[in-house]
């Protein structure tokens, strides 16, 4: 049964990275610059999950594979008198985050992060009881 | 011992049903029941109500039957019985010790 | 044996029984929540009816023969994949509500059958003291 809260663990620090990595994502959404100052807008990335804890993939739990970039477009807008535009055809390329697509994931991960803690309580309350068979 | 301890107990007046104060000397003979009858019925009936509470729990645990509440209360009554049966017991053991140590 | 006959009276071995299954199930009612998420992971379960046919069964056999022959320790369930109302191309069906309910239920079984082994515990106490609690 303790087991079941190391399960529980992995879980929290699985969707709490992917929230960060969200959060990171929304942030961004206007940077068109890197952070040495060059021309480089930021891509948006995105974790992969899998099964199995970090430290162990044997054990049941799961864990973030690796963060990686969307290589999808870069989104253009047309501004000619903005500084970061092209000086040819007067596009700036803006990141590839849509705000919508951001805003459903980070609500799906904080309810997953929440049903993640209401099973660690069951948990507890599991074992509380067993120990009342002794007392 | 339990036939003379009989014409001092209530208990078995009320309980034995037939019993009337009038028979004092006719103590478990024909007639009403006598208070050892009693307590062999009453070790009967808290022995099926026991079995009635564990058949209840084991349906509950198969899954033949919902009704939470059914078990409970199967489960209660029987400690019940069984703790009026052990109080019988305890008073009585302690009448027979006190009526030990009366000095002939 | 007559000691263990003593012990094992009444309800208590299939009691102990079903302790075991709501543990095991709760250990993967939990992986399938913390998997919610997972590409590709198939959910996994232990069949409650199964297990209660199995059960039920078995305490019919124990209350026909002599007390001692029959016991429930190798009554086993089978983890299966259950597929019943997927609705995502991976496999996974991610339907919370679900997964939550079974696991509120599964959780509250476990605390009335401890309930319950603590009352038959109890009363056996009580006989053994020969003083009402």
């Amino acid at each position: 049964m303790f087991d079941v809260l190391d399960m529980g663990a992995s879980g929290l620090v699985a969707q709490r990275t992917r929230m960060d990595v969200i959060s990171a994502n929304i942030a961004n959404i206007n940077t068109t610059r890197n952070s040495k100052g060059e021309l480089s807008p930021y891509r948006r990335k995105f974790v992969t999950l899998s099964s199995g804890q970090q430290a162990d993939p044997a054990r049941a739990g799961v864990h973030i594979d690796g963060i990686k970039e969307d290589q999808s477009e870069f989104l253009k807008k047309y501004d000619p008198g903005n500084p970061d535009a092209d000086p040819t055809t007067g596009y700036v390329l803006q990141p590839n985050i849509d705000m919508s697509i951001e805003y459903v994931n980070a609500l799906e991960a904080s309810r997953a992060y929440e049903a993640n803690v209401t099973m660690m309580e069951t948990t507890k309350s599991m074992i509380n009881s067993s120990l009342r068979l002794i007392a | 011992m339990i036939n003379g301890v009989q014409n001092n107990l209530s208990l078995g007046n009320i309980a034995g049903g037939g019993a009337s104060p009038s028979k004092t000397t006719d103590a478990g003979s024909a007639g009403g029941s006598s208070f050892a009858d009693m307590l062999k019925n009453s070790i009967g009936e808290v022995s099926k109500l026991q079995q009635d509470a564990s058949q209840a729990v084991s349906d509950l645990a198969s899954g033949k039957t919902e009704d939470v509440d059914g078990v409970m209360t199967a489960m209660n009554k029987a400690d019940l019985a069984f703790k009026t049966l052990l109080a019988i017991r305890g008073k009585l053991m302690d009448a027979y010790d006190e009526i030990k140590q009366i000095s002939v | 044996m007559f000691i263990e006959n003593l012990l094992n009276q009444g309800s208590g071995p299939a009691l102990s029984e079903l302790l075991k299954f709501t543990s095991q199930r709760h250990k993967l009612l939990a992986e399938n929540i913390v998997n919610v998420d997972t590409p590709g992971y198939k959910q996994k379960d232990l069949s409650l009816e199964k297990f209660q046919q199995l059960m039920q069964d078995r305490i019919e056999q124990r209350n026909n023969s002599a007390p001692g022959t029959v016991g429930f320790d190798d009554i086993q369930g089978k983890i299966e994949n259950p597929t019943s109302g997927i609705l995502f191309h991976d496999g996974n069906n991610r339907s919370m509500e679900t997964l939550m309910s079974d696991q509120a239920k599964n959780a509250l079984m476990h605390n009335m059958v401890i309930e319950l082994l603590r009352k038959q515990f109890a009363s056996m106490e009580m006989a053994l003291k020969e003083r009402v609690s």
